[in-house]
């Protein structure tokens, strides 16, 4: 073992030489630390993405049997009497709550919440009107239906609401709705609305349906605030007003109420929270033998989806980050051991002009390189995490997916979606009077946030990894060693 | 004790070689001069004997044995101790830690043995101090004693030295000259010295010339033999 004294007196004798190694090799174990981490922290994320990110089916009127339904009466009106003044009309039949509940009751089904949306008219108060939020031409009637200037957004509760979920809507004041609101007519309010018409938490406003032949007090229990952002991306669902702010948030019953009474104990739409997105499949497939062909199911597991993608984009930067700092740092450190060889051309001559085996020569270089190592690994997992934490911010931040979609759909479009965690309420709205113009989906995606985590393992793969360089470095470094003739380093 | 058979040694061409065919014999007890000009071939000569090279033809036995057949590595490890001109001592290392490192390598009986290393470096002319501190904080003189004190400690019975003196002044030569000469005829061991200095030669038992490339014994010792 006189190799490793003597690489332990050299390593000793010639600091400045030593330092600088440490300082080289703790660099690239410390970027290949932080490639590690990240890569089992995007791992990691995906795994929690699975059991944390809920998915949700979303119940709703099947538009394509609608209008299949629709395009066959019409074709067995051609061969009747004509009349000009008759067109087909689509006719979407609203979900039963009770089929709602039996899926509810399906094994992997969290919760649901209730979406119905209409609209009425503003009697005791102004609704807000903007010149490119008016509704005019073909778009402000269906079915002979007249539109109203406030849309009336009804849901099981505000919580649930996708608009209120991701913050695009914030309870300023007063509270939003629960289920304890069920079959009243308490409502959420926008600020501006409240703000024109001096409306206050407490206050009773007045609407007319859009028949204008009934009535209605509403209780302001709350009053929330619309992101400037709400204009633009749920414009398009808008059917009142046109404008956002005259959105009023109410219970589904009241909601239904001011449809009929033929709507009592109906949804526009029911949307299912799935307890992880695995077993989103079959629910599906269970609860598509409770409904009928009119409804259709749409699964929603966006949120996942893009988690994964963007945290598999993440993997894959990882796994480059320590490929190369791998190999980047093999050949570094392999010039380096070329370099230092070069500089102890003259003790290797020595040491085989004693009758040093050449093995021996090699081992004290790695017995040198492995203190090295030591220290190295030993730097980069105290400083990993923090190089981990902060390029994994950087990375994900990278990674992070914001698609905008567009979409034109026809008339009758009940509203459009929200974005990849589902959406229901007021997104929903165009189903009564009818909206064919765009319906803007922006769709952010959720990212977890990488937590890096030095764990045994990590250090284990990293000074394997360490290890291997060294290796690889000092055999290409020493192979000259190899072919050194005394004679030729000493004498000649 | 050392003998060459028909040594033979070229760099390139065949025809061009440095010394052909030369029968030499070294004895035990004796210390030994090669004289010649420069580029004659005396280094190549002493690196051949040192196990450092390898003949193009001819051998070189050690006590009767082809070094060849010792393995040169074997050979450098127990049967010869080499000292340069450049002294050639590990730089990151003081003078008894050389002593210990060459003992370690060369598995010499008094190998891991402190007080030995320390004696010989003292018996040498180093003091306390002078050996533990850095070989390179040594004058000239002192790292070329620390030197020999390296061939001392090891157990070789050949000693061959490449221009020992060229680094030093008159009297450090003397003491250095005196010094082989104490391990040829007291330790009993085979010193070959590598010289261009006619003072180094005359002090040696036998002084070997090697010119227009052939040896010639100017000064024979006893029991040597000429080719």
């Amino acid at each position: 073992m006189n190799f490793a004294k003597r690489a332990w007196l050299n390593l000793i004798a010639k600091k400045g030489r030593t330092a600088l190694l440490i300082l080289v090799t703790s660099a690239i174990m410390l970027f290949v630390m932080a490639g590690l981490l990240i890569k089992s922290a995007a791992n990691q994320a995906t795994e929690n993405a699975k059991d944390s990110i809920g998915a949700t089916l979303t119940l709703s009127a099947n538009r394509e049997a609608a209008f299949k339904k629709m395009r066959e009466n019409a074709a067995s009106s051609d061969g009747q009497p004509s009349q000009p003044s008759e067109k087909p009309s689509l006719s979407m039949s609203p979900v039963k709550l009770s089929t709602a509940e039996k899926i509810a009751k399906l094994a992997g089904v969290e919760s649901y919440s209730v979406a119905v949306s209409t609209s009425a008219n503003a009697k005791s108060f102004d609704a807000i009107s903007t010149s490119t939020g008016q509704m005019t031409g073909p778009m402000g009637n269906r079915g002979g239906e007249s539109s109203g200037d406030i849309t009336i957004s009804g849901v099981s509760s505000t919580a649930a609401n996708a608009n209120f979920s991701d913050k695009t809507y914030v309870i300023k004041k007063g509270r939003g709705l629960t289920a304890s609101d069920e079959g009243t007519n308490n409502v959420v309010i926008e600020s501006e609305l409240a703000t024109e018409n001096d409306l206050k938490v407490g206050d009773t406003i007045t609407v007319k349906n859009t028949a204008k032949t009934k009535t209605y007090k509403l209780k302001v229990v709350g009053i929330y605030k619309a992101k400037s952002t709400a204009s633009t991306t749920m414009g398009g669902g808008m059917m009142g007003g046109g404008d956002p702010s005259n959105t009023i948030f109410a219970s589904y019953t009241f909601a239904n109420t001011l449809k009929g009474t033929k709507y009592k104990d109906t949804a526009d739409s029911v949307v299912f929270t799935v307890s992880t997105p695995s077993k989103v499949a079959g629910v599906k497939k269970a609860a598509n033998k409770l409904i009928s062909s009119k409804f259709s199911l749409t699964a929603d597991d966006q949120s996942y989806q893009m988690v994964k993608a963007s945290m598999s984009s993440v993997t894959s930067f990882a796994d480059k980050i320590v490929w190369l700092v791998a190999i980047a740092g093999t050949i570094i450190l392999a010039l380096i051991v070329v370099l230092m060889i070069r500089e102890r051309r003259f003790e290797i001559g020595i040491l085989l002009s004693l009758g040093e085996k050449r093995a021996k020569v090699i081992a004290q270089f790695f017995v040198e390189l492995f203190v090295i190592l030591l220290v190295g690994v030993g730097i980069a997992s105290a400083g990993g995490q923090f190089v981990g934490d902060k390029l994994a911010a950087q990375v994900v931040s990278s990674a992070q997916t914001t698609t905008t979609s567009s979409t034109n759909q026809p008339g009758g479009m009940p509203g459009g979606q929200g974005g990849p965690g589902g959406t229901q309420g007021a997104s929903r709205t165009g189903a009564p009077s009818g909206m064919p113009g765009q319906a803007s989906q922006k769709a952010q995606t959720k990212q977890a946030k990488l937590a890096t985590q030095v764990t045994f393992k990590s250090v284990a793969i990293l000074f394997g990894l360490g290890l291997a360089i060294i290796l690889i470095a000092i055999l290409a470094g020493a192979g000259g060693i190899l072919r050194l003739n005394p004679k030729r380093i000493l004498i000649g | 004790m050392l003998t060459t058979e028909n040594l033979t040694y070229w760099y390139t061409e065949k025809d061009q070689y440095l010394f052909k065919d030369v029968n030499l014999a070294f004895e035990a007890g004796h210390s030994y001069a090669i004289v010649g000009q420069s580029g004659s071939g005396k280094t190549t000569m002493v690196s051949l004997l040192a196990g450092l090279d390898t003949p193009k033809a001819g051998r070189i036995l050690i006590d009767g044995q082809d070094i060849k057949k010792h393995g040169l590595t074997n050979y450098r490890q127990s049967k010869v101790a080499i000292v340069f001109q450049a002294y050639n001592l590990f730089t990151y290392m003081s003078a008894l830690e050389n002593l210990m490192t060459a003992m370690a390598i060369t598995k010499a009986k008094h190998r891991g043995d402190k007080t030995y290393a320390r004696g010989m470096l003292t018996k040498l002319g180093l003091t306390d101090e002078q050996m533990t501190k850095n070989v390179q904080k040594l004058s000239g003189g002192q790292q070329q004693r620390v030197a020999i004190a390296r061939t001392m400690v090891c157990d070789a019975p050949l000693v061959v030295a490449d221009e020992p003196t060229g680094n030093l002044d008159e009297d450090n030569t003397t003491d250095v000259i005196a010094l082989f000469n104490q391990i040829a005829h007291d330790a009993g061991k085979c010193v070959i010295i590598v010289t261009h200095e006619a003072a180094v030669a005359a002090q040696c038992d036998g002084v070997l010339r090697l010119a227009h490339r052939t040896f010639t014994w100017e000064k024979q010792p006893q029991a040597a033999v000429t080719a």
